[in-house]
């Protein structure tokens, strides 16, 4: 009984999953994620460790608690891939031992924008990784007679202009949303190359619509689902990510 | 240990032993110093007095008392009546003794087992003795049992006035032990005295040393500890220099399969930077510590087992994914691995956390084990994550994995995690302990000072 309505009926990639050292029988399998051929997405290692942790967060049966503490550890995994694609310059410091370190210092101003309600999930493991960082926040919900997403209200720091900014949705699935969400912050005068889309779960559909309108804005996720059903529902997904973090 | 992983035969495990370095820690050779005389000699304030006067961790005494001969009902009666004969080598089990004896000279955890003087039985618990350099075995038949003389390395015998002896007794028993002035006298009359002619008196001819006046006297005191103070010096030297042994190959030789070294991104590298800066705040190094450390033990977690595990999505769809096969526990390497505790906190908020003082001596360079928790079932934990802040030599964390596979622990269940490290500290550990797994935040020039612990506690 796997998901309903599979796109053309591809098979979600099963592999040993665990670390080199180990021989494949030693390993165990689990499915990973769907690999896609945009170079703008960076798809998190599949290691044991995030594949136990999206399991959790996958189970029904998961209370809101563990749920809630299990995706933050996968939004802060996310976070800090998302950072690497930052710029960076040399830079060599001293160290308390009196050697000179070799190292880089970061670049650029940055900000958060979140895609209201369930991105707002996503500040937290942000601000683990940012301390002070400003959060912009943008509500986009599903017009009822078009079906098609409308903006609501957005509040976004005055010079997002100058800044990268990391845009937060947990669920990826048609991507309507975080369209209109880097429409908004272009008209604002944000760069495309300056903006990074961070989720958890993404679908090959809505990734490929997204990325070929944004041919440069990234994409960070933990990983690329089978598809969507009926409903534009993520599948297998983990629900609605916004009631299970808030109100389930 | 540790490398036979039952399908293949023997061959593989010799094998596998031949290629593997040999590390002793300093507790596998233990020296034994045996104190015997007459009840109220001294022995114990003599024993005391050494210990107090070396004033080391791993100096220890173990009384022979501990191990009397649980005695049978018929047994007990006579002993509340003060007609048991305590002072005959027939109460002492020498087979437990030689036993536990054996155990701590080969560097194993031994359990002592706790007598009751009030209840003239074993209890249910017991004292356990790990990792002496050097043991003081004491009692009235300390020298007593030939095998015992063979696992040791001086034997004293302490003489008194029979006088002395008996004043002394009727203090400490009736104030120890709970009997009577009455009792006791008896007993003196009855068994002390008797037996100390037959049995105890006779382990002088064996003895190196005869002190007479106890405490009193100091040569002798002097010369027992200068004693013990030679063994353990033979004894770190012998220990760093098996540390410097491990220490050839390791610029030819490439790193064990086993170490994990995290990719260097910008972010890694950019927190690296600030962590590294001297001119950096204290507040901002903890944050970033923290943040790296989180990375590590997310990383170190990639090491410990996971078993397939189908689940059912709120859409009803099944996800084959993974789970942890069972419990992970960690074990702090202290003071540095400490800084590491928040991040770990992070990652498994319910971790139970080992503790292990492990401290290089100011002198010698020599690493000492000070102190030691560990979760009692920590054998049974299906992964144990070793934390450390830095690893310059790996002579700590050789000792502290030998700490684990002591207690238990099967080596491919250790995960070593540590900030830095360098490539000499990872040789040596992995030539001893190939099956162990190792995460390195960044590798660094061997031998470097630890200063992150210095940073991130700010002392």
């Amino acid at each position: 009984m796997s998901s309903s309505t599979v796109e053309k009926g591809k098979l979600a990639p099963t592999q040993c999953v665990g670390p080199l050292y180990r021989s494949e029988s030693q390993k165990p399998t689990a499915t990973v994620s769907t690999e896609v051929e945009f170079e703008t997405v960076t798809i998190l290692p599949q290691t044991p460790q995030l594949i136990a942790l999206l399991t959790m967060i996958r189970d029904v049966n998961t209370d809101r608690g563990d749920f809630i503490f299990y995706s933050n550890r996968i939004i802060r995994l996310l976070v800090e891939e998302g950072l690497n694609h930052l710029p960076t310059v040399e830079h060599t410091v001293t160290t308390p031992v009196g050697r000179p370190y070799d190292g880089l210092s970061f670049q650029g101003k940055i900000c958060g924008v979140s895609i209201m309600r369930a991105g707002e999930a996503m500040e937290q493991g942000l601000r683990d990784c940012c301390r002070s960082v400003r959060i912009g926040k943008i509500l986009i919900q599903r017009d009822e007679e078009t079906a098609q997403p409308k903006l609501f209200y957005d509040k976004l720091p005055e010079d997002i202009a100058d800044r990268w900014v990391l845009l937060l949705d947990p669920m990826f699935a048609t991507g309507g949303s975080a369209i209109m969400a880097v429409e908004v912050l272009i008209s604002r005068g944000v760069p495309e190359d300056h903006i990074l889309f961070i989720n958890l779960i993404a679908s090959p559909e809505g990734i490929k619509n997204f990325a070929i309108k944004f041919p440069k804005v990234r994409v960070v996720t933990a990983f690329v689902d089978q598809g969507l059903d009926e409903k534009n529902y993520i599948v297998p997904g983990l629900g609605d990510f916004g009631d299970r973090f808030y109100t389930m | 240990m540790g490398s036979t992983n039952g399908l293949n035969g023997t061959t593989v495990t010799e094998d596998t032993i031949a290629m593997r370095a040999h590390y002793a820690p300093p507790w596998a050779d233990l020296s034994i110093i045996g104190i015997a005389g007459s009840s109220g000699s001294g022995k114990s304030t003599l024993s005391q007095a050494i210990v107090r006067k070396l004033n080391l961790p791993w100096v220890v005494i173990l009384s022979i008392d501990s191990f009397y001969k649980s005695l049978d009902p018929e047994a007990s009666r006579k002993a509340f009546r003060n007609e048991y004969d305590f002072d005959s080598p027939e109460a002492i089990d020498f087979d437990v003794l030689v036993d536990r004896l054996r155990d701590l000279k080969a560097g194993k955890r031994a359990e002592i087992p706790v007598y009751s003087f009030e209840k003239h039985g074993r209890l249910d618990r017991s004292t356990a003795i790990y990792s002496p350099h050097v043991l003081i075995l004491e009692g009235i038949f300390a020298l007593y049992d030939p095998r015992v003389l063979d696992l040791m390395d001086m034997k004293i015998f302490c003489e008194a006035d029979a006088d002395t002896c008996l004043s002394r007794r009727i203090i400490r028993d009736v104030r120890d032990r709970g009997r009577d002035i009455e009792g006791i006298i008896k007993q003196w009359f009855a068994f002390v005295k008797p037996n100390f002619e037959k049995f105890v008196d006779p382990q002088r001819k064996v003895a190196d040393i005869i002190v007479p006046r106890g405490v009193e006297n100091r040569v002798a005191m002097d010369m027992v500890v200068q004693f013990i103070e030679q063994k353990l010096l033979e004894k770190s030297t012998h220990h760093r220099a098996a540390l410097t042994r491990l220490e050839i190959g390791a610029k030819s030789e490439p790193l064990s399969e086993k170490v994990f070294v995290m990719a260097q991104t910008t972010q890694l590298r950019g927190m690296n930077t600030i962590i590294h800066d001297i001119d950096t705040n204290s507040e901002d190094f903890i944050f970033y510590f923290d943040r790296f450390a989180t990375l590590l033990v997310e990383q170190a977690l990639n090491n410990t087992p996971y078993i397939s595990s189908s689940i059912t999505t709120p859409q009803g769809c099944t996800y084959n994914g993974l789970r942890s096969k069972g419990e992970v526990s960690a074990v702090i390497v202290l003071r540095g691995g400490a800084a590491l505790e928040t991040g770990l906190k992070r990652v498994v908020p319910d971790c139970k956390t080992g503790r292990v003082l492990i401290q290089n001596n100011l002198r010698t360079g020599e690493p000492e084990l000070h102190y030691l928790v560990l979760p009692k079932d920590i054998h049974k934990h299906e992964a144990v994550l070793l934390l450390d802040a830095q690893m310059s030599s790996g002579g700590s964390a050789l000792m502290a994995v030998q700490v684990l596979v002591d207690h238990g622990v099967k080596l491919d269940r250790i995960v070593l995690a540590t900030y830095s490290a360098g490539r000499m500290g990872l040789h040596r550990l992995t030539k001893v302990f190939p099956d162990i797994s190792v995460v390195v935040g960044s590798l660094v020039q061997d031998g470097e000072e630890r200063w992150v612990e210095k940073r991130y506690f700010r002392c």
